[in-house]
């Protein structure tokens, strides 16, 4: 039998990304901790002016120096074509190629990526964590998606880990993970509703959790959700208010400085964070020219632009109850998945409609990539004690005349799924039927998400003679397959099928292939190159400190200290250790935090004195 | 999306691994081995159920979980490609069945459509005899509350009278379904006792006709409800 590596569970975020497996030790699911002490790998991808593709937090820091060449929110463009995204290119600093057509391709620097690609780069980032932590190959993965992806955005995940070089034994929905792990933690049976409002997308499960002698069955009964709702959009409405009072008050227009844009959009965020558990929170960012955007946000105040992103949840809400038949009250436990359930405003809004305290003592971030590990441990043991039955989001039709489409796979089934069709021929010696596969839940073929045309060949004959059945599968990860067969031979036919949307398995090969190349260059090599780039911006970062006047302000101590944390840092830099110089890049930057105080302070008081003398 | 092509089907009668006689069922009993949907599958034998329209949700639930357990994808990841592919041709075939019969409506149309008594999206939409003289009064109002909105004429009075239509249609609608029951069980019991075919084919040709107007009223009501939702 063929060694296979190890097998792991990931959480392929819009914002963060985990890796999580299964501690035999310990009995249950794990996040593995990144080389810079987090679990939490930034969804971010950066191309260097050498070519080399860095992802991660090393990428995320890019993002302020090197926007143009960064990448962050990928998400929001998978399985999705040009047309679909204009929405999104008022929010996001996306670089799209004009002729991109059914397949978007982003532009960083010098080089064009398609979006699995760029998740792709992201898989690998988590896979050398693994790697690293394992010391063992890992080649396998369960990768969650949110529950409302269409079939194409779920293709384009898979075809993300293919060329990450990872066999994906199984998606699985977002929420289904999230209530796999809470089940597990809580021994929980009964009705669950699992409220997942995560960085770009929003999901809302229903779940049924039944004991079986064979052990126990996850059972999805209902999903709805919006692919495009999320965090990023509340950030958005944030900084959409920074910006008007940014060019009104200080007659800044920030879209010609997409650094000052980040620094803005990462001050915010903090801001958003720090609301969650404080009545207010300030914001003060340097811009261009000298000048500061100084602004406090008060929870209220923060609530009342973000109310109307958090009523848009509870449509999907309603309608997921509705199609399961239940009414709020029959929901046993709400269960709350993703960063932005953190929000006050958000747990207010979901414990108000379903009448009691939503659950969240599993890490909302974690609790998704955890049950993905308890998913991939499932399929790997060989031996099922747990069995996911899930749902698919959306209902599967075909067009038909006038453009109607006629559903035959309604959403909300069980998958796997199927549907039968028998097709003929309309006139004499015609050889071929074209076919037009749909997903979504309107009645029009042009108001619904085109999947699939394809062409049945048919040897010519009268009318009406010819039999052939098409049968569509849409399998345990979401996605549809298709085969048909001439009833009258039997005969198994051949479809051309040009997806609407996505790669083809050629472009996926050739891209993984491509990857390998990118992936050369050792892990703990990059780690040690990244972690002393660091170092040196942090000391001279702070031998720039010590050349101004805030310097004076501190204690004999605090200086001695830094001092110490300086010397200990560019001994450790010249080694080979990088994991000792993030240690001390830490000590330093803790060491220094009273001085950065001082200087923030010093620059602020400046900016303020100036803007006294222009107004006077 | 992808495309597969599936190995022609066997007849089902013996096992592709073995060769032993298999009768159809979902694994070989005598070497295990998953085996190919055979063509003339029922949806009541796959749960060993009786063809009868009365069904306890809860038992059929358990059947339902029994089956998964075995035949879910799940099981079939170490698998090679051909035997993944008969699990995932017969847990849709499971999850199809399931979802069919643990609908009542859509379990009755199963039967009759499988008995060839009911052909899918050939139900003619012809108003029953017995409703038409309301129906006729139905649109007229429809047609009054189209032409007010237009001109921005006051709709408080059509709306009111649409209200009481509404209500009215939704009463013979849960009648309907009352006619539906009664005849379930009728059918139910002329399988019990070993009812003649021509018995049988007589009550199914009744709840073909029962079926007809119910998806008739239903759609009058759908369009109502639209309606009235347009003008408030």
């Amino acid at each position: 039998m063929e060694i296979k590596g190890k097998i792991v569970g990931i959480d392929l975020g819009t914002t963060y990304s985990l890796i999580a497996y299964i501690d035999r030790g310990a009995g249950h699911p794990k996040c593995i901790v990144g080389p810079y002490g987090s679990t939490l790998c930034p969804s971010v991808v950066s191309v260097d002016e050498d070519g080399t593709v860095i992802a991660g937090q090393a990428a995320q820091r890019r993002l302020l120096t090197q926007p143009e060449r960064t990448i962050y929110s990928v998400k929001r463009l998978m399985g999705r074509s040009v047309e679909d995204v204009q929405d999104e290119l008022k929010h996001f600093p996306f670089h799209i190629e004009p002729a991109s057509g059914n397949v978007i391709r982003v532009r960083l620097g010098e080089k064009v990526f398609t979006p699995p690609e760029i998740s792709a780069f992201i898989l690998r980032e988590l896979k050398s964590w693994a790697e690293n932590f394992f010391k063992e190959t890992v080649d396998r993965a369960v990768i969650t998606v949110p529950a409302y992806f269409n079939d194409a955005q779920r293709q384009a995940t898979k075809d993300a880990g293919r060329i990450a070089g990872l066999e994906v034994l199984r998606l699985v929905s977002e929420p289904t993970a999230a209530a796999l792990a809470y089940g597990l933690h809580k021994q929980q049976r009964g009705r669950v509703a699992v409220y997942d409002f995560g960085g770009g997308t929003f999901d809302i499960s229903t779940l049924k959790l039944i004991s079986t002698e064979e052990g126990d069955i996850y059972q999805v009964l209902s999903t709805n959700g919006d692919t495009h709702l999320g965090g990023d959009d509340i950030d958005n409405v944030l900084l959409g208010v920074a910006r008007k009072e940014i060019q009104r008050d200080l007659g800044l227009d920030l879209s010609v400085h997409p650094g000052s844009v980040q620094d803005l959009r990462k001050a915010l965020i903090l801001a958003k964070h720090q609301l969650s558990s404080a009545e207010k929170a300030e914001v003060h960012v340097p811009l261009e020219d000298g000048k500061f955007y100084v602004r406090e946000f008060t929870r209220r105040e923060f609530e009342n632009l973000i109310e109307p992103i958090v009523a848009r949840t509870m449509g999907p809400v309603k309608q997921a109850l509705a199609d399961a038949k239940l009414v709020p009250s029959q929901i046993e436990e709400v269960v709350l998945v993703g960063g932005s359930t953190r929000i006050p405003l958000v747990r207010r809004t979901v414990s108000e409609y379903f009448g009691r305290e939503p659950h969240c003592e599993l890490n909302p971030d974690e609790v998704v990539a955890l049950g993905a590990a308890v998913q991939a441990d499932i399929l790997d043991s060989g031996v099922t004690t747990m069995l996911l039955l899930d749902v698919t989001p959306l209902s599967l039709g075909i067009e038909t005349m006038g453009g109607v489409v006629a559903k035959i796979i309604p959403r909300n089934s069980t998958i796997p799924a199927s549907a039968q069709e028998l097709f003929t021929t309309g006139v004499e010696n015609q050889t071929a039927i074209d076919l037009h596969v749909l997903q979504g839940e309107r009645e029009l073929a042009k108001d619904c998400r085109s999947l699939a045309r394809f062409q049945l060949k048919i040897p010519p004959g009268p009318a009406g003679l010819a039999r052939i059945e098409v049968k569509f599968v849409i399998d345990a990860n979401g996605i549809l397959q298709v085969a048909a067969r001439d009833l009258r031979t039997g005969e198994q036919h051949s479809i051309e099928v040009q997806p609407s949307y996505g790669l083809n398995d050629t472009e996926v090969e050739r891209m993984l292939e491509e990857s390998i190349e990118f992936a050369e260059q050792d892990f703990s090599e990059r780690q040690l190159i990244e972690a002393r780039n660091e170092a040196e911006t942090i000391l001279k970062a702070t031998a720039k400190a010590f050349d101004g006047e805030a310097v004076e302000q501190l204690s004999r101590d605090e200086r001695a200290a830094i001092d110490q944390s300086i010397e200990r840092l560019r001994d450790s830099a010249r080694g080979s250790d990088y994991k000792l110089i993030r240690t001390n890049i830490d000590e330093l930057n803790q060491a220094t935090m009273h001085l950065a105080e001082l200087v923030m302070n010093g620059a602020l008081h400046t900016a303020l004195e100036g803007k006294r003398l222009d107004d006077v | 999306m992808s495309v597969t092509q599936t190995r022609a089907e066997a007849a089902g009668t013996s096992c592709w691994s073995c060769k032993a006689a298999t009768n159809g069922a979902h694994f070989c009993p005598t070497c295990g081995k998953i085996q190919p949907l055979t063509r003339d599958t029922n949806y009541f034998a796959l749960f060993g159920l009786p063809e009868k329209l009365g069904i306890d949700a809860d038992a059929l639930e358990q059947k339902f979980h029994k089956l998964s357990w075995k035949l879910h994808p799940d099981n079939f990841v170490r698998a090679d490609d051909f035997e993944r592919n008969l699990s995932l041709e017969r847990s849709s075939e499971l999850n199809d069945a399931y979802r069919t019969l643990s609908d009542p409506l859509a379990r009755v149309e199963y039967l009759l459509e499988h008995e060839g008594m009911r052909k899918e999206g050939t139900t003619k939409q012809q108003a029953p005899p017995e409703l038409l003289e309301e129906v006729f009064e139905l649109n007229e109002s429809l047609d009054e509350l189209h032409e007010a909105r237009e001109s921005g004429e006051g709709v408080t009075e059509l709306r009111g009278r649409l209200e009481s239509a509404q209500k009215d249609f939704q009463s013979k609608l849960a009648d309907v379904d009352g006619e539906l029951n009664a005849i379930f069980a009728r059918w139910d019991a002329a399988l019990d006792s070993d009812a003649s075919k021509d018995a049988r084919g007589a009550l199914m040709a009744q709840m073909n006709e029962i079926l007809n107007r119910r998806s008739y009223i239903r759609n009058l009501v759908a369009n109502v409800e639209q309606e009235l939702t347009k003008t408030s």
